[in-house]
């Protein structure tokens, strides 16, 4: 081997030895970003859906803006409100008002409402016949009647939820001819 | 045998790379990450069924003001109605009814299928002839089936209304 030859090899190994310590491990570093991207991407999408309240069969549409997670009436075999039984539904359609000038009352899911609004306004300070700007969604199942929806929907305004909106299943549109 | 230029660079490659320690990239720590994400999102699974649903805002019914105080109250001439649109539902037809030109009414003979595609072309045609108005009342029958009321909501969001009532026939206390 030549002279000239030995050095630079002995240079280039010094050259690279040097790198060598100075060199940054960055695996852990993209192992911690995945970590955070993917818990990012969960909450802020998948954390704000709305979820199926359990036991309701939804009818579906193709339109519509994308349901968020709200205050939601459930109205399955039993009456839902956030997630907690309330009553039957056949005891819902039963029930009988006891206001004579609000036919459509369910007293029993009307003191629950109106409970929860209490609370709400309580805690934003609003008086009692302040409107009360809150959504509140419902959730039916699709074999229901007209008749039963009216009364949850006449229920929930008077027990101060004005904001109401129905959610159902998102269908893909079907495509025109 | 004297050394040729192909073996003499390939020479110095080898060599470099052994200086280097080039091994490839480290994949045992991102397969653990990934274990622990599987792990404690079944763990936190609360079998809630999250599917991709859509939601129909719905507005308070319109209402005949009567008070000139409660007219005060109104921010804009916007929340006046001009054009009172009302869809009435029974279990085998459809009516349009508004109030404008002196009252029109128009009858589709069904609830399904190419009925409701004629529905739409005829709320669509409406909306065209008022562009003003964006507000309809839905005045469905009670034994009215909800899936059906919402194949109707739909038309009338595709025929861009965007304030849509669900409103109730008066009726006497049980």
């Amino acid at each position: 081997m030549s002279r000239a030859r030995e050095e630079r090899q002995l240079r280039r190994s010094r050259m690279f030895a040097g790198f060598g310590v100075q060199q940054l491990n960055l695996v852990p570093l993209v192992d911690t970003f995945v970590s955070i991207v993917f818990f990012a991407l969960t909450t802020t999408t998948v954390g704000e859906l709305a979820p199926v309240v359990p036991g309701v069969s939804l009818p579906s549409a193709s339109v519509g803006t994308t349901a968020l997670s709200q205050f939601t009436i459930g109205i399955g075999a039993n009456v839902t409100v956030a997630n907690r039984a309330v009553m039957s539904t056949a005891e819902a359609a039963g029930s009988v008002s006891d206001d004579p000038r609000q036919p459509l009352k369910i007293p029993v899911l009307y003191r629950e409402l109106r409970h929860i609004a209490d609370s709400i306004r309580a805690e934003r300070h609003l008086a009692p016949r302040d409107e009360l700007k809150y959504p509140l969604a419902i959730q039916g199942d699709k074999s229901m009647r007209y008749d039963l929806l009216s009364r949850f929907m006449q229920t929930a305004r008077l027990a101060g939820f004005r904001q109401l909106s129905l959610q159902v299943e998102r269908r893909s549109p079907v495509a025109g001819p | 045998m004297a050394s040729t230029y192909f073996h003499r660079t390939r020479l110095r490659r080898e060599e470099r790379k052994a200086t280097m320690h080039q091994g490839g990239l480290n994949l045992v720590p991102l397969v653990d990450i990934l274990t622990s994400i599987v792990f404690f999102s079944l763990l936190t699974y609360a079998g809630a069924a999250l599917a991709a649903l859509t939601s129909f805002d719905l507005t308070l019914p319109p209402t005949v003001v009567e008070n000139p105080a409660d007219l005060q109250k109104l921010k804009s001439e916007k929340e006046l109605l001009n054009l009172l649109l009302v869809v009435r539902l029974y279990d085998d037809r459809i009516e349009i009814e508004h109030s404008a030109d002196g009252g029109y009414r128009k009858r589709v003979g069904g609830v399904e299928g190419a009925f409701l595609d004629e529905f739409e072309k005829e709320m669509t045609a409406i909306r065209a002839r008022y562009p003003q108005n964006k507000d309809v009342l839905v005045l469905p029958a009670d034994g009215m089936n909800y899936e059906t009321i919402v194949h109707v909501l739909e038309r009338l969001k595709l025929a861009r209304y965007s304030g849509i009532s669900l409103g109730t026939r008066s009726r006497e206390a049980k």
